[in-house]
């Protein structure tokens, strides 16, 4: 853990992460142009530009504001996403793992269908569903489409981290000290808490680090698709808006790509880090 | 083929440095059988691990492990990594650990195959269900697609065996390879052992706490205690004319068929020094019914005799005092 | 015998292989017909324990020894329902445990205590040595917190470990023996009447197994505790057994006293066996007369008796028709067509 630790990757992470943290939660403190102000007078400006740091997109949005509102937005959706999904699908994946027999069957055949289908078209079905109103007249409140944006992703991310908690639950409760707890008269709920619970815990974070990555990219594919976050901004709509732009100002689709880019890359790569320390505590090296 | 030498390794622990294994030097030759007896908890797994450069990450080493001329220390993590399965492989003391519980055993067993030799898979399978039947596994074919939880603690010992034995490896550690095996499993396990070292010229490093395992497999014998490396001689010569008397207790405390039933097992009183205390004296003083002042305050070092014979003791059994 | 083949065989499905068992009403554990299956998939049934009937009198331990892979674990483990038996009988202390129900179950519980076979995993690796020592006692709600820790205490040091020095250490600490050690002490912590022992020393150097065979001798002696005592250690088994139970392929064998057993082996596999045991000596050539022939699959066991695949007497009776547990001598029961003289 000390030489990860020490290496410059993972000091870049760690401060990537902090960073859009930081900016997602006090964002709108900051002494910044809210996302949607137009600047008539400056449109598609490239960046360090007529005082924009990062420019303009073409109906005169700030870019570094977008940045800042998006990464709001978008890691809300994600780590709701993954927090609710990953709390779902581990307590199902848990608990059929460790009774087994039927419900066991039943569950991992549904997440096997569900995970065979892609996720994209799995979030858009979700949201064609979710997201029509009665009355087709009266639009959905950007709101309400968040919403909707994260209970679907949330229903994508159930199995995913549902299988992995299965599979980790059915590696641990095999060990005989499962046995040997359960031989001891410890009650089931109690087995699952005190034994299961916190060693399958580090399998399901690593997951869920490359989940939130998922999401992320999952959400910008959306709103490329034009089922995202409408009137709103997140990094994905902020590429969608800017894909029209792509020949003479790339910077306006290239900046939210990059943003989007390392905050995944950061995800796996923290996932990556969970996951190899599993292995060597599980391989005691 | 294996050089150790002034081999230390200690853990930091919350109580302070563990001391693990202290000065350690041991020579194998290509061919040749080591076998590593001593107390629970005196170092010898540590020991083997370690020359498998296989520490927990809390562990500090000083001195040096040379394999095949290499110093271990000086390769690099993928290096080392490279003499594994080929070069050295290891029997695990606890296979139910060692094993991927949510991996097929066949996988298990071809992931070396395929990945150190190249094999293709249907050629690694046939040496999976080859090595199966020869560590005695009944229906290799089926044992190939259960998962380790599905088997008995002697069958899973026994895939660990197969799994260290798949690339033909120079040297194996088997550390206590067969704990959980019935005798006329272990007798053939043993002998299949020896046999591989006929046939491939392997050497082996055979940790145990079995004196009568060690005592047919083995041509030099370390004993351990507290760490310390404190008898080593040829099998004949350690047998004939043990030096240390810790050795003796430990023979004394072996038993055997021949003793009556229902009779209380001799032991030896006391338990091993705490490891995070270094002590002055002899590590076998409190626990030695031979122990004098001298043991008390001094500590031995590792003496020499005339045939090669190593101890440390003050006063070596069958030594006029 | 003068009976024909087939009525022997309908004498075996009314009467079952019982006639070792002793009146019911004497006993502390009796099982009866133990059967053990494992699904493994696409119609594949492993029987592991076949039709095992067995039973202990209070204060008596009992060996099961046998090849590795013949169903010692899974028996020990069926005995406290985890998983419970396919079908049998086992009555513990008057009830039929088999037929209880979950809540009366768990009840019954902290009087069986298992120490399971790999040490380990036996031990949840996150759990200091103290909690995992103290878990049942907390389980059960025994004494307070400072009695609690004080009765942790007292078991490592009866299991030969400082307390001082191991309590907070977690189980990757600490060598494979030591692991045994602790659960052993954990085994303990509810003092209960039988304790089952799958491999309890094999962990352990020969002085610590001493210690720890001397220690279940002494806390038979204090609690009248009944042991089943799983091991493949010859001589380990005869020092500590009352009588000794022979496996092979998920089938009894041989009964008998350690003395008897070992001295007049009846039954072929017993006899090779007692033969295979090492010797601490070098100079003893591996005389061990190895035993021939691979052994069968659990799958398909072979018709008859079980070793004939393997035994030197064989015959074709041996084949036809499965041998009964029989008396051959006081106390000395085989189950063997064709037993040694
Ligand atoms: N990862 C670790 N962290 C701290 N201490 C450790 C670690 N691994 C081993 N030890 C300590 O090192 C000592 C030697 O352990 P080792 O496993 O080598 O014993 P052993 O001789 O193999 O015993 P056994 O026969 O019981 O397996 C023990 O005191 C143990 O507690
Ligand atoms: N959960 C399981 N699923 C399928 N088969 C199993 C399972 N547990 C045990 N078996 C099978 O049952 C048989 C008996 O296993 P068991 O563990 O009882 O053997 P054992 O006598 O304890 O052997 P050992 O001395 O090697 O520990 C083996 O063939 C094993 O493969
Ligand atoms: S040096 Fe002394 S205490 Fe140590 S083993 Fe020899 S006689 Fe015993
Ligand atoms: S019944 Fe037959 S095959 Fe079985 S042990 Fe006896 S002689 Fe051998
Ligand atoms: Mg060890
Ligand atoms: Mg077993």
């Amino acid at each position: 853990m000390d030489s990860v630790k020490k290496s410059w990757v993972f000091r870049i992470t760690i401060a990537w992460f902090t960073l859009i943290i930081f900016f997602a939660i006090f964002g709108p403190l900051l002494p910044l142009p809210k996302w949607d102000q137009v600047f008539d007078d400056a449109l598609s400006v490239t960046p360090f530009k007529q005082g924009h740091i990062l420019g303009t997109d073409s109906n005169g949005y700030d870019i570094f504001s977008g940045i800042i509102y998006g990464a709001r937005i978008s890691l809300f959706i994600s780590f709701t996403a993954v927090f609710v999904g990953g709390t779902i699908g581990s307590a199902i994946g848990i608990t059929a793992a460790y009774i087994r027999g039927k419900f066991d069957y039943v569950v991992s055949t549904l997440f096997n269908v569900v995970l065979s289908i892609p996720n994209l078209v799995l979030s858009l079905a979700l949201i064609a569903v979710l997201a029509t109103n009665v009355d087709p007249n009266v639009p959905t409140s950007t709101g309400r489409r968040i919403m909707v944006l994260v209970i679907s992703l949330t229903i994508v991310i159930i199995p995913i981290l549902g299988r992995i908690a299965r599979a980790a639950t059915l590696s641990w409760s095999n060990r005989e000290f499962v046995l040997a707890a359960r031989s001891m008269g410890s009650k089931d709920r109690n087995i699952i808490w005190r034994h299961i619970v916190p060693n399958v815990l580090p399998a399901i974070f690593a997951v869920a680090f490359l989940a939130i990555g998922v999401v992320i990219v999952a959400e910008a594919s959306l709103s490329l698709l034009g089922a995202g976050v409408p009137d709103g901004t997140s990094w994905g709509s902020m590429v969608a808006r800017g894909r029209n732009d792509i020949e003479f100002a790339p910077h306006i689709i290239i900046i939210p790509l990059v943003c989007i880019a390392f905050t995944v890359i950061a995800c796996n790569y923290i996932g990556d880090v969970i996951r190899k320390q599993l292995d060597q505590r599980q391989a005691k090296l | 083929m294996l050089k150790l030498e002034n081999l230390e390794i200690s853990f930091a622990t919350n109580r302070g440095s563990l001391h693990a294994v202290k000065g350690v030097s041991i020579e194998i030759a290509a061919g040749e059988s080591i076998g590593i007896v001593g107390e629970s908890g005196s170092g010898k797994t540590v020991l083997s691990r370690a020359s498998m450069g296989l520490l927990a990450p809390t562990a500090t080493r000083t001195g040096t492990v040379t394999f095949d001329g290499k110093e271990i220390s000086s390769l690099s993590r993928e290096e080392v990594r490279e003499t594994w399965g080929t070069g050295m492989a290891m029997i695990f003391q606890d296979p139910m650990t060692a094993l991927n519980p949510v991996r097929r055993v066949g996988s298990q067993i071809m992931e070396g195959l395929t990945v150190r030799l190249g094999m293709s898979k249907a050629d690694a399978r046939k040496r999976a269900i080859e090595l199966l039947g020869r560590v005695r596994i009944p229906d290799p074919e089926l044992a190939l697609n259960k998962f380790p939880g599905q088997l008995s603690g002697g069958m899973r010992q026994r895939v660990m065996i197969a799994i260290a034995l798949a690339c033909n490896p120079k040297l194996l550690f088997a550390d206590e390879p067969t704990t959980a095996l019935d005798v006329t499993v272990q007798a053939q396990i043993l002998q299949l052992l020896s046999e591989l070292r006929k046939e491939l010229n392997m050497s082996m490093v055979l940790v145990t706490h079995d004196l009568g395992v060690v005592a047919g497999h083995t041509d030099k014998i370390a004993v351990m205690y507290a760490g310390e490396v404190v008898e080593y001689a040829t099998t004949k010569d350690l047998f004939a004319r043990m030096r240390m008397p810790y050795t003796e207790a430990l023979m004394k405390s072996i038993p055997r068929l021949s003793t009556p039933s229902g009779s209380r097992l001799p032991v030896i009183e006391g338990r091993l020094p705490d490891p995070t205390k270094p002590e002055p004296g002899c590590l076998f003083a409190s626990r030695c019914p031979y122990a004098q002042e001298k043991c008390r305050t001094q500590h031995p070092d590792l003496t020499t005799d005339s045939d090669g014979h190593q101890y440390r003791c003050f006063f070596p059994l069958g030594a006029a005092h | 015998m003068l009976l024909p083949a087939w009525s022997r065989t309908l004498t075996t499905t009314i009467d079952g292989n019982t006639a070792h068992l002793r009146p019911a009403d004497q006993t502390l554990l009796q099982i009866k017909d133990l059967v053990v299956e494992f699904d493994l998939g696409g119609g594949r049934i492993v029987k592991a324990v076949s039709n095992v009937s067995l039973d202990l009198v209070e204060g008596e331990t009992l060996s099961i020894v046998g090849e590795s892979g013949c169903g010692k674990s899974t028996l020990g483990k069926a005995i406290l329902q985890l998983p419970a038996p396919t079908s049998g009988s086992i009555v513990f202390q008057g009830t039929d445990i088999t037929k209880l129900k979950k809540k009366e179950l768990r009840n019954v519980r902290p009087a069986m205590q298992m120490i399971f076979q790999d040490p380990v995993s036996s031990l949840d690796p996150r759990f200091p040595v103290s909690r995992a020592v103290e878990e049942p006692l907390k389980i059960w709600n025994r004494g307070n917190e400072a009695e609690r820790s004080a009765k942790v205490d007292e078991l490592l040091n009866s299991v030969g470990l400082d307390p001082a020095l191991v309590r907070d250490r977690r189980p990757y600490e600490f060598s494979g023996g030591q692991c045994q050690r602790i659960s052993i002490a954990r085994a303990l912590a509810l003092e209960p009447k039988l304790l089952i022992c799958d491999e309890p020393v094999s962990a352990l150097d020969v002085s610590v197994q001493a210690q720890i065979l001397n220690l279940l001798q002494d806390m038979k002696d204090a609690y009248g505790l009944t042991l089943i005592f799983i091991s493949h250690d010859l001589a380990v088994v005869k020092a500590v057994s009352t009588r000794i139970m022979v496996m092979y392929l998920g089938k009894i064998c041989e009964i008998a006293t350690p003395d008897e057993l070992y001295s007049r082996p009846l039954h072929h596999y017993t006899s090779a066996l007692v033969g295979s045991v090492p010797v601490p000596d070098p100079e003893r050539k591996v005389s061990a007369t190895l035993l021939e022939g691979e052994p069968p699959s659990p799958l398909d066991p072979p018709s008859g008796c079980r070793f004939r695949t393997r035994c030197p007497a064989a015959t074709e009776l041996c084949a036809t028709e499965e041998p009964m547990l029989r008396l051959a001598a006081d106390g000395h029961y085989v189950a063997c067509h064709h037993p040694r003289a």
